[in-house]
């Protein structure tokens, strides 16, 4: 019983972690891309094309691995866990 | 204002502190003299600094304690400064799935291997026993042994490797924390409430510009 209350439990609190992580990268990656914008915009520069170069760019986070690998955060505690059990027992 | 503050603060900083002592595992060097079990009825105070039955039975409000009766070297200041000899008893409980998160099922066996380090008769064999909480002896509570295993010698000193690499998680889960809420606070709550000052400065001038209409409005009334 204590068993799934730790898996229910600790899943949960994976997920906000999972879910605080994922916003702060999201927030990161457009600030670095305004930024980068920012920097040296075109002559031309409108701010249609400014918020277009922000969306691809998010587009392109989106699909990377930089994203999937936050998921690691549902993996790597469970394998402490594992570790802990394997050598204190 | 500032005093209040500072003593919140303190309080948060001993109590963290005081709780990291208490679950964080310490290394003893120690010397088994016997090991046993005795009945426990456990009161509503010190039942919190026990851990739970064994992680495959029933819960009872009585049942059998494990203890592992020792000599160690005495520590001082967190094991910094070593002192002469004295005597320490462990509890050998199954700490389970939860808390604290040690993962230990295997008190039996434990009890076996203290029983088989047993050493009163010279040369006097010395274990490291690695344990977390407190032996407070006004209300029966004793430090849960966590593992043993053999000492060089009785002056073996072992390092508090695992200590070590959870400081320096918590540092940076600490530094992440505060990384995400310096970010959080920018790029969410500043330009919202930018918004909202600037709405509220909107009101106001609304507002004593209407107050100077009804008061101008009531001047009209006044004599001259």
């Amino acid at each position: 019983m204590k068993f799934v209350r730790l898996i229910v439990f600790g899943f949960l609190a994976l997920s906000v972690v999972y879910l605080c992580i994922s916003l702060y990268s999201r927030s990161i990656r457009r600030e670095k891309l305004e930024d980068e914008w920012d920097a040296n915009p075109p002559a031309d520069a409108t701010p249609d094309m400014r918020a277009s170069f922000i969306a691809d760019g998010m587009a392109v986070y989106e699909s990377g691995l930089r994203k999937k690998l936050i998921l690691l955060v549902y993996v790597i505690p469970p394998l402490i866990v594992a570790a802990i059990i394997y050598f204190i027992n | 204002m500032r005093n209040f503050r500072r003593t919140i603060r303190i309080l948060m900083f001993l109590i963290v502190g005081l709780f990291l002592h208490y679950v964080m595992p310490q290394q003893d060097i120690a010397r088994v003299t016997s090991t046993e079990i005795i009945r426990t009825d456990f009161s509503t105070f010190n039942r919190m600094f026990y851990a739970q039955a064994d992680s495959g039975s029933v819960e009872n409000p009585t049942r059998d304690l494990r203890l592992i009766n020792t000599e160690r070297k005495a520590t001082y200041l967190f094991g910094l400064i070593r002192g002469g000899n004295e005597t320490m008893v462990f509890r050998n409980e199954d700490t389970g799935w939860i808390y604290p998160p040690y993962f230990k099922f295997d008190s039996s066996d434990l009890q076996a291997e203290s029983a088989a380090s047993i050493s009163t008769s010279e040369p006097q064999q010395w274990v490291v026993i690695t344990h977390y909480g407190w032996r407070v002896r006004w209300a029966s509570i004793y430090p849960n042994a966590v593992s043993i295993r053999d000492a060089e010698s009785e002056d073996f000193r072992p390092f508090p490797w695992v200590n070590l690499i959870i400081f320096i998680a918590m540092i940076i889960g600490l530094y992440f924390l505060r990384a995400m809420w310096m970010q959080f606070r920018e790029r969410t709550v500043d330009p919202l409430a930018d918004k909202v000052g600037d709405r509220m400065d909107h009101v106001s001038a609304d507002m004593s510009e209407r107050k100077g209409r009804i008061s101008r409005w009531l001047g009209t009334w006044r004599k001259k």
